[in-house]
């Protein structure tokens, strides 16, 4: 029997980063916040102490902190005339499961997007004319600007001690950072980390192709940090286990070291752990939410939890499939392109070359998540399209992230797949070799989307997200021309031998990972017929329902999502300050 | 048990296991070669590794696979990891135990798999569509592969020589190896190499990698790492922390 909980002011799903951040907004003016978080705590756990924080077999291979599929997985078909199956075991994208979520095992890539990316529609438009977008591709303005949105890159990057190197302070470029970044007010606030040696190569290289290398601003602290909150970071020691780990020095700015034990301490703040939403209370007529009903995993217990405010604060998938399964909003329908849940959903158009110099010593191992050279010369629109028949393009990087040994560990292109000729290969060429990789935009199209599974069920009888994907013409051109600079940049370093360069093709693959930057379904937009939610990410169909996360996203850019969600997140804090005051339409 | 040691069939494998794990010498850095390695393991540090390190706990006996299964896959790990100037053979190295042990627990067992039918063949982008859990494939595989293997040569796998037990993984590898109930090469390419490499390279605490000889081979130090200084001094040079790496089990 479902029991009924006394009601509450905001409610919260899932208890991730953006959670973490709306709810630091919320209870700093003592609102009252309950999130709910599917999985546990990992702060004192095996994943977060060594020796055996440093198990690449259990946390890494096996996904020891990951969702858990056999709970919830999801179905892929290419193309929607296909029948589609469900990914029993998931390797290509990673959402976390836990106090955290996905934010506890990232590799800490923080961007601000550029400042063209929030208005990609009109400035295209502009730039190459009304012909430039195919009709094809549903790109759109986000109904926000970058300058509404610079103070909250501003917060979060004080807030998580992100390390990097400004490149444009107020319009004027600097050197050394990103000639092509959006202006900011000021130096990043830590310093960047130590560069690698393959970075240092990729750098020279980089500069005598007239390109213009800098380092990736990143979430490692460079140094021990104490941030406005009073929160610390210890100072990063390149261990070389960051994504798919635990810091266990708290050198990573991640919601349980910088949020979750600040928020503990506030009054008004409650996290309930094991708590799996199943759905959210959807009064039609009224079109607006009245609570969610969840199952406490460790009982099995049900409960209706009656809320003030619903933010929908989970991962990409989850916030689809709760506005899908419970009908808010209209489900998009690709046949007729009317509808809108599901619609825009994009992945990121990666990849990647190997490298192997026998005299030089990369000691892959002397590494963090973010130790990386990057060059954004290629990436989106820095470039001109004139003339090419794509958009969008990709940030090329010298990405040293780790050395462990099962994953990590490169060989030239024909070495045999065992025996001592293999054995030989991998001895040579462990410490001698480095990668470049293209992390390329995604944008939408018409027959990409996330609708909900007819047949296949979860662990709570519920149905499974069905994705409908696969690398169409767009992205596949634009992976092709990018990934050919990075090879150039590749041939330029002074190689002994250059792995193949192969640009992303069709068709999606499952079982290689690839990026965990899934976004769109729930987009946001100035316009209700074309987006789920409007610019202050409240849903057009229910006035107090909000939604977050890269979900929101109306396309993907070849940065990490995680600095444009932060920075809505924290707006959107701000603003429920303000509407649980006075529930209204935010304009 | 010891009794039956001089037994020249196909179980031979599989009893001579115990007595190999339990004797295994490690290789001293001397013999090993490479690029990676050779410039550090030069020197006196060497010596002192020739001896058989103490408290690395040594697995003995199977927890799941049957006297085939361990014979099958004995052979195996010893034709993609001969005895060389880098480690010893396979079944010294821990590899066979590795796989036994993680078929026999969570993994073997599906834990963190969907599981759900209906059951329907797919595109193999979608990943493997069978109700079996991986130790369940794992013994229809070795079953289809030993029949196949009776079939196209007169014996099962662990019969063959070395070069041709080499030959016959290469062909399950490329797909060539058919058999009407099992389809061989995802189940060689996306479950038997995988758990190859995995024990190959995970810490010894599970079993394979025994006395971390591979991370010795490649240069991989392990753990703990206080990387800060290192980043600056050994930036483009040889770092001495890769010929003694440390495991888990070290700091346990």
């Amino acid at each position: 029997m479902i029991k009924k909980l006394p009601k509450r002011t905001v409610v919260i799903i899932g208890g991730g980063l953006t959670a973490g951040l709306i709810s630091r907004q919320l209870t700093s003016q003592g609102v009252d916040v309950l999130v709910l978080e599917r999985g546990g705590e990992h702060a004192e756990g095996a994943e977060a102490k060594l020796p055996t924080q440093r198990d690449e077999l259990r946390w890494d291979t096996r996904q020891g902190l990951v969702q858990r599929w056999n709970v919830q997985t999801y179905t892929l078909r290419h193309n929607r005339q296909d029948a589609a199956a469900p990914i029993r075991w998931m390797e290509a994208f990673l959402p976390g499961d836990g106090v955290g979520g996905a934010a506890n095992h990232w590799n800490g890539h923080t961007w601000r997007w550029s400042e063209y990316e929030p208005t990609l529609r009109t400035h295209y438009v502009d730039r190459y004319g009304k012909n430039a977008i195919p009709s094809n591709v549903t790109l759109q303005d986000w109904g926000i600007t970058y300058r509404e949105m610079e103070p909250y890159h501003e917060l979060f990057e004080k807030l998580f001690g992100i390390s990097g190197q400004a490149g444009n302070v107020n319009g004027k470029k600097h050197a050394g950072g990103n000639p092509f970044e959006a202006p900011r007010r000021g130096d990043y606030a830590q310093k960047p980390l130590i560069t690698t040696q393959a970075g240092l190569q990729f750098t020279a290289a980089a500069q005598k192709l007239g390109y213009h290398p800098f380092p990736m601003p990143v979430a490692n602290s460079s140094g021990t940090y104490t941030n406005p909150d009073g929160q610390k970071l210890g100072q990063c020691q390149y261990c070389g286990h960051c994504e798919r780990f635990i810091c266990e020095a708290q050198a990573k700015g991640t919601p349980d070291v910088l949020l979750y034990p600040m928020l503990r301490q506030r009054k008004s703040f409650e996290l309930r752990q094991h708590a799996h939403v199943l759905g959210i209370d959807y009064d039609r007529a009224g079109k607006r939410v009245t609570g969610v009903r969840y199952i406490d995993v460790q009982s099995g217990q049900e409960y209706e939890q009656p809320a003030d405010v619903v933010v929908l604060a989970a991962f990409t998938m989850t916030n689809n499939k709760l506005l899908l399964q419970d009908g808010i909003g209209q489900p998009y329908d690709p046949a007729t392109g009317l509808g809108v849940v599901g619609k825009n959903f994009c992945y990121q158009t990666n990849s990647a070359v190997n490298l192997f110099m026998k005299n030089s010593w990369m000691n892959p191992f002397l590494a963090t998540g973010g130790t990386a050279m990057c060059i954004d010369d290629f990436n989106n629109d820095n470039f001109d399209h004139t003339g090419l028949d794509f958009l969008g393009g990709g940030l090329i990087s010298a990405g040293m992230f780790s050395g462990r040994p099962i994953k990590s560990r490169r060989l030239p292109p024909g070495t045999p797949r065992w025996g001592t000729a293999w054995k030989q290969a991998s001895a040579d060429w462990y410490a001698h070799s480095m990668g470049l990789s293209v992390q390329g935009s995604c944008y939408p199209n018409t027959e990409n989307f996330l609708d909900l599974d007819p047949v296949y069920k979860d662990a709570y009888g519920q149905p499974l997200v069905r994705m409908t994907f696969d690398w169409r013409a767009n992205e596949e051109k634009m992976s092709a021309f990018v990934t050919r600079k990075m090879e150039d940049i590749a041939r330029t370093m002074g190689a002994d031998i250059v792995g193949p360069a192969a640009p992303r093709k069709s068709p999606f693959d499952t079982r290689v990972y690839q990026t965990t930057h899934i976004t769109g379904g729930t987009i946001m937009g100035a316009d209700p017929h074309s987006s789920v939610v409007s610019p202050r990410l409240q849903h057009w169909d229910a006035q107090n329902l909000f939604v977050v996360g890269a979900s929101v996203f109306v396309h993907n850019a070849g940065y990490n999502p995680t600095g444009p969600l932060a920075a809505m997140a924290l707006r959107l804090g701000e603003d429920l300050v303000d509407y649980v005051q006075r529930p209204r339409e935010l304009a | 048990m010891s009794q039956n040691t001089s037994d020249t069939g196909p179980r031979r494998h599989f009893l001579r296991t115990v007595m190999a794990v339990v004797g295994t010498v490690p290789l001293a850095p001397q013999q090993l070669a490479g690029a990676g390695i050779a410039a550090l393991a030069a020197g006196s540090a060497a010596a002192a590794d020739a001896q058989p390190p103490a408290g690395v706990p040594v697995l003995v006996g199977y927890a799941c696979f049957s006297a085939d299964e361990a014979a099958f896959v004995e052979s195996m790990v010893n034709v993609m990891c001969p005895a060389d100037q880098y480690t010893p053979n396979g079944v010294d190295c821990g590899l066979a135990i590795f796989i036994d042990r993680q078929l026999a627990g969570a993994l073997g067992q599906g834990a963190g798999r969907y599981m759900s039918g209906p059951w329907e063949p797919s595109k193999p982008q979608m990943g493997l569509q069978l109700p079996l859990t991986p130790a369940q494939f794992f013994s229809a595989g070795v079953a289809a592969a030993n029949r196949q293997c009776r079939t196209q040569l007169g014996k099962t796998f662990d019969q063959l020589a070395p070069a041709d037990a080499d030959a016959f993984l290469k062909d399950l590898s490329h797909g060539k190896v058919k058999d009407d109930e099992l389809t061989l090469a995802p189940w060689f390419n996306e479950l038997m190499y995988p758990l190859f490499e995995q024990a190959c390279f995970s810490d010894p605490l599970y079993g394979g990698n025994y006395d971390k000889v591979f991370w010795k081979m490649v240069g991989y130090p392990g753990l703990p790492a206080t990387h800060t200084l290192d980043m600056v001094n050994f930036r483009g040079k040889p770092y001495p922390g890769a010929r003694d790496p440390k495991s888990i089990v070290d700091f346990s």
